[in-house]
Parts: C-alpha cells; structure tokens; sequence
C-alpha cells in the first residue's frame, strides 16, 4: 500500500514541468546552463529514473527517507522538526471540534426537528461551507488586528527566551486562532454526523424499549441514543485524519506556522520529490496509526462491533 | 477605533507591572529590555543558500547583507553613486586590464581573525567568478588577483573590462567571505553557507525554519558606534496578508519588498504610527516585461510587435495595476539609471486604432468572430502584478483582435516553460536592473544564450546589429564611449522590439514610525542597516 | 424522476433542490444575464457596491464588474463541482464493482490502491498535481477527483457485496443470466443510490478544494470562478471587503444548497431501505 503512494507520488514529480534546479536557479534569479549541469549531477537528476526510484527504495528499506534537494538537509530532520507543530495544531483542533460538535449534536439530536435542532444544522451547514482561509483571515483581523487579544501569527513569541509553563502558556495563545479555525470548520462536521447518527437511533428498539420503560428522557438521551450515535462519529474521526492533514496547509500558511502542510507546499514547489514523497510516507502512516487507535476506542465504546458492523 | 488602540497601547507601556503579561506586544518587552532594541521584520521567503557572495539575489542579500560586508555599497550622494565599505578607494588602468582595490584596515572577521587582502583574493577567485549567478559575467575574464599587502587587492582581467562595469556591479557581486572558513572544503555544501560569517554590523546568531533569523550586534564592527541596533530579526510570513496584520498589530516593525500588498497601503498608511516609505529601492528597478517568442511566425513580423506595442495602456498598467507606484517605460534601461537611461528612443502610445491598423498591414485581418489569430500568455507567477497584468493584456489584445490564452503555472513549471521548452508565445516576466546594462539586461535580447539560462533571451530573437552593439560595448574601457553605445543599444531595442518593456517599479517599505533611517540609500532594503535605530 | 419528487417532499431536499434549480438557471442564462466575457475590464476600479446601477456590486481591483464574475462564476463553479463529482463517481463505480464482484486477488488488489488513496490526504494530492500539470479548469477537475474517487469506490464494493447475496441476484444467477448482464442490471441500480448520496458532498467538497487552490494561486485565469475572486479579493479584504464577501456569500449559498439536497436524497433512502 505504502509502495504504492511511493510509486505514485515518485511518477506524478517525474511528470512534472520543471525540476529541482529549476526552481533553485529561479529562487536565486537566474545562472547559466554550465551551473544548471553541475547543479543536476549533483542532485543525481541526471541519472535515469529507475535508478533514482531504485535508489529510493533501497534507502528506505534502512528507514531513511533521503535527502532533500531544496533544503540541502536530511528529510527524516525536516519532518521532525515540522512534525510536532501540525501534530499539536491538529490534534487540538480534533479535539475541539470533536467534542464541541459532539455536545452539540446531542443538544441537536435529542429533540430532532426542534427549533434547536434546526438552527443548529443551519449554523453548522454555514459554517461548514465557509472556506477555511476565508475565516482564518477574517478572526485574525478581528482577534489580532483589531481587538489584540491574541497575536496575528506564528507558532510562539520569537526568540522570547520562554521555558516551560511560561513557553507553553505562549505556545497555546498563539495556537488559539488556527486551531479555532480548523475547529469550527471541522466541528461542523461532527454536529451534523452526530447529529443523524442521534436521528436514527431514537428509531432503535432499545431506545423504544427504554422509553416504554419510563425512563427520563435526559437519561435515555445520553445513556443510550447518544452513546449510540457516537460510534459513526469515531469512525468518521478515523476518516477525517487524511483530509484534516491536508487542511492544514492553508491554516499554516495563513497563520505562519511551521508545519507538515507548508513543509509539503514547499517541497512541492521546490520540485523536491524525496522531500515530497517523505512527508506523503509519513502523513500514510500517520492516517494508519490514527485508524488504528480509532479502532481501538471503536472496540472500547461498543461491546457489539459485530451487531453495528451492518449498520456501517 | 484607533483611541482604543491608543490608550491600550499607553497603559500598557506605562503599567510596569504588565511587563510581565504574556499579553504585551513582543516589541513593548524589547524596548523595556534593551538600549538599542530589537527590530523584527517581515520576511516572505527563506534562502536555502544565504551565502551573497554564491548567491547573488535580493531574496538573500535582504538578510545577509548585514553580516557580510560587499567593497562598496550603493549610495544617493557618493562618488560614482558608491560609498566605500570594505574597500575605501578603487581605481582602474587605462588598458582596462586592471583595477586596483585600497582595503580598509583594522576590519575583524566575526570569528576574531583580521580581514585582509587575501579574503577578497579568494572570494574573487575561488566564488565570485567561478561560482556566482552575476560574478560569472562580470569576472568572465578575471585571470589573477594579486596582493602585494594586506590591504591592496589588484585584479587583473585577460581582456579589457570597463571600470564602470565593476563599479556599478560592486554593490551586488562583490560580498567578501572569509577565506579560512571556506578554504579547502567544498564551498557549495559549506555550514557556513547557512550560519554565515562576515565583517558587518551584525553577526548572525539563529536560524528557525519556517519561524525567523536572528542577527545580533557585532561589538568590534569596523565603523565605532555603529551599529544601533543590538537584534535584528527576520520573522518569516509566508502569507500575504500576514506582513500588514502583524505591523498594525506591533508584532513587526518593518516590511520591506512590497510585502504589504499595493492595494492594502492607502488603508495602511492611514493607520496612526505606520509610515509608508516608496524611497530605497532606486538601485533595485524591476521592469515589467513582454517576453515575445520570435519562432511564433506572426509575432516574427515587427508590425505586430508594435501593434501589441501600441494596443497597451501604460497609464491604466501604471495607475490601476501599481496603484501609482511604477512609472512607465520607455526601453530596455530604466529612468532611475539616468548614468545610461535616452528618453529620446521611439514610443508606441496606447492608440488601438493604430494597432488594428498595424494588424491589418501585416496581413492578419479579423475573422469573422473579431479574431485575427490566437496566442499563449504566460505570466510570471512570482509578483502580483506580473499576473494582475497578465489579466489585463489577455483583456487589451482582445480589444486588438488576438485571442490570448492565459496559462497560470508555478514557479518551476513557467521557468522550465518558457526558458527551456520555449512554450510560450508572449511571457510576462519581471526582470531587474542591475545598476549597468551589462549585469542582466543585454541578456535578455542577445542571441545565442543556451537553453535553460533564466531571465535571458529564450525568444529565439536575433539581430546582428544588437549582437554587434553588445559585444562592442562589453569590451569598451572609456565611460562616455560605452554609455553611448548603451544608448544606441536602447534605441535598437525600442525600435525592433525584441521585447516590450511596459513598466519599471521599485518595491514599497511599510514601518512603524519608531523605525529611524529608513530608506537612507538606493539600495536600502539589502544594505547593512547599521545606522538604523528605533526611537521609543 | 419520481425519487427527484420523493427529495422535493422532505423539507431540506425541497430547499436545496430550490437552490440549485435557481443556480442551475442562473448559470445556463448567464451570459444572456450579463453578456460579454466576464474578465472584461468594464469600469472604474474598486467601486463600491450599490453605487452605480451599471454595476450594482460595484467593481474589482481591475473595474471587472463583480456581479457578471458572480452570475458566470456560477457555472464554472457548478462545472467544476458537478464534474469533478461524475468523474470520482464514475471511477468509484468501476473500480468498486469490479472489485466486489470479481473477489479474490483482483478485489485485494484495486483495495489496496483505494487504501493508497485514501491514506493520502487529498488536498494534498490535489496541490501537488496542480503545481505540477499545471493550472487549467480540466485539471483542477481531475486533481479532485483523484482525492475523492476511493471512498465512493468503497461503498460500492460494500454495496455490491451485500446485494450479491440477495435472493434476486441468487435467482438470477440460477436462471443463467451473464455475469455483466447481473453487474449492470440487477447489481448497478441497487448499488448506486447510497452512491450518489455521497456525490453531493463530493461537490460541495469540490466547489471548496477549487476555492483553496485559487487562494494558493493555482486557479484557472481564462475563467471567473468564486473561488479566484475571493482569493483576490483577500488582498484587499480589509478596504473592500465586498469584493470577498459577495463570491463567499455565493459559495455558501450553493454549499448549503447541494447539501440540503443531499439530506433530502439521504431521507428518502433511508426510506426506503426501511422498507425493503
């Protein structure tokens, strides 16, 4: 599977115009054809494809994921140092999003086709179709530019000489925007799954069966029909995760935040396919781990996973 | 609004007690830290080689150029438009074959050891001319550099070299690295290339990717009690709209470049305590230019180069597309090099009646839908403008009757498009001028430059009249000499119209008020910055 | 046609297939609407909206009119979404019908690719086939639809593996149907509804994948699409926020269409699987 996201992305920068030199002799405004020539031996670009592809593989199989052209530095280095930024941004923005839609969608599900139910589908079907950049623009200019609550940009005060609580204190007020952003969109999301899954399983026989009981309807709500309905929204958690590291790359770019998403935008336009194909490498991976995780809590939520399987 | 602010601002600089908030402003816990204060700028890109004497760009010189010293910097009111930095005087021979550089003494590396003739020997030899983007051409026949002492560099050159050749490119080739860091190893894949070591007023201390730079005050810097500064810092913002936020909300203090968009600076300059500053970038004149592929048989003929010439609106390109701040061109040499600039060479106004008519002559009459033949456009993706005015001559040739296809690509894929593949029928491209001709304007009308070089003549154009006029001026020594055939070389150019030059621009600078000498020489944004201060 | 009536009887399928009716309509009459090429320079730069009646939401940077970039960015908008959408499905179905009913290594196969893709982030994908193919409204067409084809591809085989067991398709194996003549006849038209629930989110997806590439600069410059509008009017977002705002509005409107829709379509499905 792994080789076959490498083959891809290795024939996709193969086919592309303009290669690695390229693009380095345009960021230094230009050179001739004699650099141009050395430049590409020393990359190996001269040598034929197979060779480099072979080449590739035969030093990932040690777990080294190559050097990067454009950035003249080790990929696996560059993807570290990228890495925990797009993981903090995004594993909050989860988070976030997960449990503010969660809670949301059982305020919404537990009485469907109420008044609360219909503005909250209206204001999540509104926010889910505005474009990320488009409000990451627009609360940065409200929080940061005109109110100066929180900073414009970046991922930390720079060069602040901050440690510890101090840095981390500093580190999550300039995380609050981005992540804030990415967490209304995506929360969007999880309201309208939870939502529905809460729908359908006021149709379930138990939940019938517990209102014929007499139990109170709070209790029906989160013991039964929202325990039920949570189950789509991990799953739908697992699937998201390729989607949301692909969302980053705008946020981070708005918010100048060193991450795995501009790291890739980069890489992309510095026509740098070892970087390229490390980041897709370690973003399948990543997307493997967290289906893996999302099935244990799966297991962990519902005694039943054979008896849900259908509905799936 | 803006009293809010005011007040905010004041209570919180008063309230010492505040100083302690995570919620100051990065700047108001500079200035209470330190005497001389930190500036922190905008930067859009980062430079994967920082090393100016390699990589001769403004991208890197913006940063670089205030840890490694050039011989000479640009200047408003110097001899020749120079002030001396590592070399205090410079004189040529009369055959040419010759100049001779007096070196400054008691200049200290960063590491400690001295500067001295040897360092320029080496960067001359060893970087400049086999191994720089500009010194290539500039030191094309450079043979020797001989040092008799450690302050006399003599560079001796095969063939006749101007003088005012070396002299207006000394600004931009000539940045010194110290020999004993790079003697030996193989200079393109240096450390030092990155964590660079100079002479200047600030030695480099930190690199972040993707967050910042970090340069401090250089205490044994040549030139006592400069520089003012004690850090200067480049805050990477890869987002457009990053560079004026940060400055409205004091997270920066200057941006250089135009990275405050065109459009944004009226709002901008209205905000209190921000300045916006069009003045320093008099040396570094982009132009905006029609590249025309000559093996397209229709744009072959010059009638239809001028038609397109003439279909062109300068004064709309001028006053809605820069927003004021170009001015329009006239030729291949920009009227801030008035050493070389003739005002006297033919102009196409805009007149679309005359294009069409031109048109017609040629022989390419109007089809039945109003079109006379088709074209591929493509705009340079790297300036907002190169493809806003993509968007407005794909409009004026329609207006002419030529149906341009506009084709948006990336960086890498336009360079290899139209440089290498010669895929294009009309570019837009934003070439510079480097304070002489010779640097990298005849480059981009001479024949016979191979495929793949960058911002050089990719067209196929071929005149022997211009090839004659280049090479004679490239090996002329005496300056009223050469600069008329620069002249003649602009009248050709405006006349055949390899190109169309349609504008020049210089780059704007927003900063906050406390900014002080700002914009102090032609070439200030890649200058040292060391008599730069901030006033609290 | 009776299920388009089955989704105009729930409340959010009759809203959104409202608004689509009226984008569609807008779209196919857009240049009767506003005539002339939309890029056309047309006036002043950067008027206001409601200030001139010639040009009711005023003008861009380049006095483009703002509301012919809007009526014809309808259908490039819609074209973009609705073919990228065909497209994802189209692919989805082959390969998911292929894979669920050939089984065994053919099946194992065409899931890893579709695994392959799917652990790709998409957007992703998409940014690095643009920059690369270059920008034109075909390819941001086939980049999309590059990211979105798996999970359609997916639900198909899922499909196809739960109706294969079915006593109709059982029965009409007995009576010696050809194998293609069951692919398409009995299996296909059982398959596809859950499908094309799932194409409505895929082009309200695409409408907005092609909106974030023209904000990275990898739009089409031969057309007006929302997307490049808001992506340019952003420069300019603090003097003239109109001139993001309208395409934004635009964009939701036609999101939140094609969602609504969707519901409806999910409703009446759900409907219906009750009863069967």
């Amino acid at each position: 599977m792994l080789l076959i996201v490498i083959i891809l992305t290795f024939l996709l920068l193969e086919s592309a115009s303009g290669d690695a030199v390229d693009a380095y002799l345009l960021s230094i405004g230009g050179g001739d054809a004699i650099v141009a020539k050395s430049l590409r031996q020393s990359y190996g670009l001269d040598q034929s494809m197979l060779a480099r592809l072979w080449l590739y593989f035969t030093s990932l199989a040690k777990l080294d994921l190559g050097w990067s052209v454009a950035f003249g530095r080790p990929v696996l280095d560059l993807i570290l140092e990228r890495l925990p930024n797009t993981l903090l941004l995004m594993g909050s923005a989860t988070a976030l999003s997960f449990g503010l839609g969660s809670a949301l969608g059982i305020v919404a599900g537990a009485k469907p086709e109420s008044i609360r139910d219909r503005t909250l589908s209206a204001v999540s079907l509104i926010l889910y179709a505005i474009p990320s950049f488009w409000l990451g623009l627009v609360l940065s200019i409200v929080f940061a530019v005109q109110l100066r609550w929180l900073p414009t940009s970046g991922i930390e005060t720079i060069a602040s000489g901050k440690v510890g609580l101090a840095r981390a204190a500093d580190i999550a007020r300039h995380l609050v925007l981005p992540v804030g952003t990415l967490a209304l969109i995506y929360m969007a999301l999880f309201i309208r799954v939870m939502r529905a899954g809460m729908a359908e399983a006021w149709q379930l026989d138990f939940v019938l069966f517990a209102r014929s009981k007499g139990l109170s309807r709070t209790r029906i709500v989160l013991r039964h029909v929202a325990r039920n309905a949570l189950l789509p929204l991990v799953t739908m958690l697992g699937l998201q995760s390729a989607a949301m590291i692909g969302g980053s790359v705008v946020i981070e770019s708005i918010f100048a935040i060193p991450g795995f998403g501009r790291l890739a935008q980069e890489a992309v336009s510095g026509r740098d396919a070892p970087l390229l194909m490390g980041i897709i490498v370690v973003s399948a991976v990543l997307v493997i781990c967290v289906n893996l995780v999302v099935d244990l809590v799966y297991t962990a939520l519902d005694p039943r996973v054979g008896a849900s399987e259908n509905r799936a | 609004m803006t009293i809010a602010h005011l007040s905010r601002r004041t209570l919180l600089q008063a309230g010492a007690a505040l100083a302690a908030s995570t919620a100051l402003p990065t700047f108001a816990h500079a200035q209470a830290a330190t005497a001389g204060g930190r500036l922190i700028v905008a930067a859009d890109s980062e430079p994967k080689n920082l090393n100016p004497a390699i990589v001769a760009s403004n991208g890197v010189f913006f940063i670089a150029s205030k840890v490694v010293e050039t011989l000479a910097e640009a200047s408003f009111s110097g001899k020749d438009g120079l002030s001396p930095r590592l070399a205090t005087s410079w004189e040529g021979s009369a055959d040419g074959k010759s100049v001779t550089f007096k070196l400054r003494e008691g200049v200290k590396w960063h590491d400690g050891k001295p500067f001295t003739s040897a360092d320029v020997a080496f960067s001359a030899l060893k970087i400049w001319k086999p191994l720089q983007n500009l010194g290539r051409l500039v030191f094309a026949n450079l043979e020797d550099v001989e040092t008799p002492d450690d302050t006399t560099a003599i560079f001796k050159f095969s063939k006749p070299t101007p003088l005012q050749l070396i002299r207006n490119a000394l600004p931009v080739v000539s940045s010194v690295v110290p020999k004993h860091v790079y003697e030996g190893s193989d200079i393109n894949a240096s450390p030092a290339n990155v964590k660079l070591i100079g002479t200047g007023p600030f030695k480099f201390t930190e690199y972040k990717p993707g967050e910042y730079y970090r340069l401090t005050r250089n205490a044994d810097y040549w030139n006592k009690g400069e520089p003012k500064l004690d850090e200067v810092i480049f805050r990477v913002l890869p987002d457009r709209a990053g560079a004026g936020a940060a400055l409205e909300a004091e997270e920066i203090q200057l941006a250089a470049f135009s990275a405050v968009p065109l459009t944004d600076l009226s709002r901008i300059s209205k905000v209190p305590g921000i300045k916006v500053i069009s003045k320093g970038y008099e040396a570094l004149t982009y132009q905006l230019v029609i590249e025309i592929n000559h093996r397209r048989k229709e744009l072959a003929d010059v009638k239809v180069r001028q038609a397109i010439a003439h279909a062109i609106d300068k004064k709309f390109v001028v006053d809605t597309i820069f927003l004021g701040y170009a001015a329009a061109s006239t030729g291949p040499v920009p009227k801030n090099a008035p050493e070389f600039y003739d005002p006297t060479v033919p102009t196409y106004a805009f007149d679309v009646a005359k294009a069409n008519a031109l048109l017609d002559e040629a022989g390419y009459k109007k089809g039945a839908d109003g079109k006379r033949f088709a074209l591929k456009l493509r705009p340079a993706p790297y300036f907002n403008e190169t493809k806003q005015f993509g968007d407005y001559l794909r409009q004026a040739l329609s207006a002419v009757g030529i149906d341009a296809q506009l084709v948006n690509a990336d960086a890498a894929a336009h360079q290899k498009a139209v440089y290498t593949d010669h895929d294009f029928d009309l570019a837009i491209g934003p070439p510079v001028f480097r304070g002489d001709p010779a640097i990298s304007t005849t480059i981009l009308v001479q024949s016979g430059i191979p495929d793949g070089v960058p911002f050089s003549n990719q067209g196929g154009y071929a005149s022997k009249e211009l090839d004659d006029v280049i090479a004679k001026a490239a090996v002329t020594v005496d300056t009223a000499a050469r600069t008329d055939l620069y002249k003649q070389f602009q009248k050709l150019v405006a006349t055949d119209l390899p190109l169309i030059n349609v504008a020049e621009w210089g780059f704007i600078s927003v900063a906050r008020d406390t900014v002080v000498n700002v914009s102090n020489n032609p070439r200030w944004a890649v200058s040292n910055w060391s008599d730069t201060t901030l006033k609290s | 046609m009776r299920w388009l009536r089955n989704v105009a009887g729930t409340p959010e399928g009759a809203i959104g297939l409202g608004i689509l009716l009226l984008l569609g309509l807008i779209a196919l009459f857009a240049p009767i609407l506003s005539p002339g090429d939309p890029l056309r320079i047309a006036g002043q730069p950067l008027l206001a909206p409601f200030t001139d009646p010639s040009f009711p939401l005023g003008t861009d940077r380049l006095g483009r009119d703002v509301l012919a970039g809007i009526l014809h960015g309808t259908r490039t908008s819609l074209a973009v979404g609705i073919a990228a959408a065909l497209a994802a499905i189209a692919i989805g179905l082959c390969i998911g019908l292929t894979a669920g009913l050939a089984g065994g290594l053919v099946d194992e196969a065409l899931m890893r690719v579709v695994d392959a893709f799917q652990i790709v982030p998409s957007f992703l994908l998409a940014l690095a086939f643009v920059s690369v193919i270059g920008a034109s409204v075909p390819v941001v067409v086939v980049a999309i639809a590059l990211g979105a084809w798996a999970d359609p591809a997916r639900l198909t085989r899922a499909q196809v593996l739960s109706i294969r067991e079915r006593d109709y398709v059982a029965s009409a194996r007995v009576i010696g149907m050809h194998p293609a003549e069951i692919a398409f006849r009995q299996i296909l038209p059982n398959a596809l509804p859950p499908v094309l629930a799932l194409s409505a989110i895929i082009v309200a997806a695409a409408i907005l994948t092609e909106a974030a590439l023209s904000f990275l600069g990898l739009g089409d410059p031969n057309v007006v699409t929302w997307g490049s509008m808001i992506a340019e009017g952003r420069n300019i977002l603090r003097s003239s926020p109109s001139l993001s705002i309208f395409p934004g509005i635009a964009l939701v409107i036609t999101v939140i269409g094609v969602y609504l829709f969707s519901e409806g379509l999910n409703k009446v499905l759900a409907g219906r699987r009750g009863r069967v």
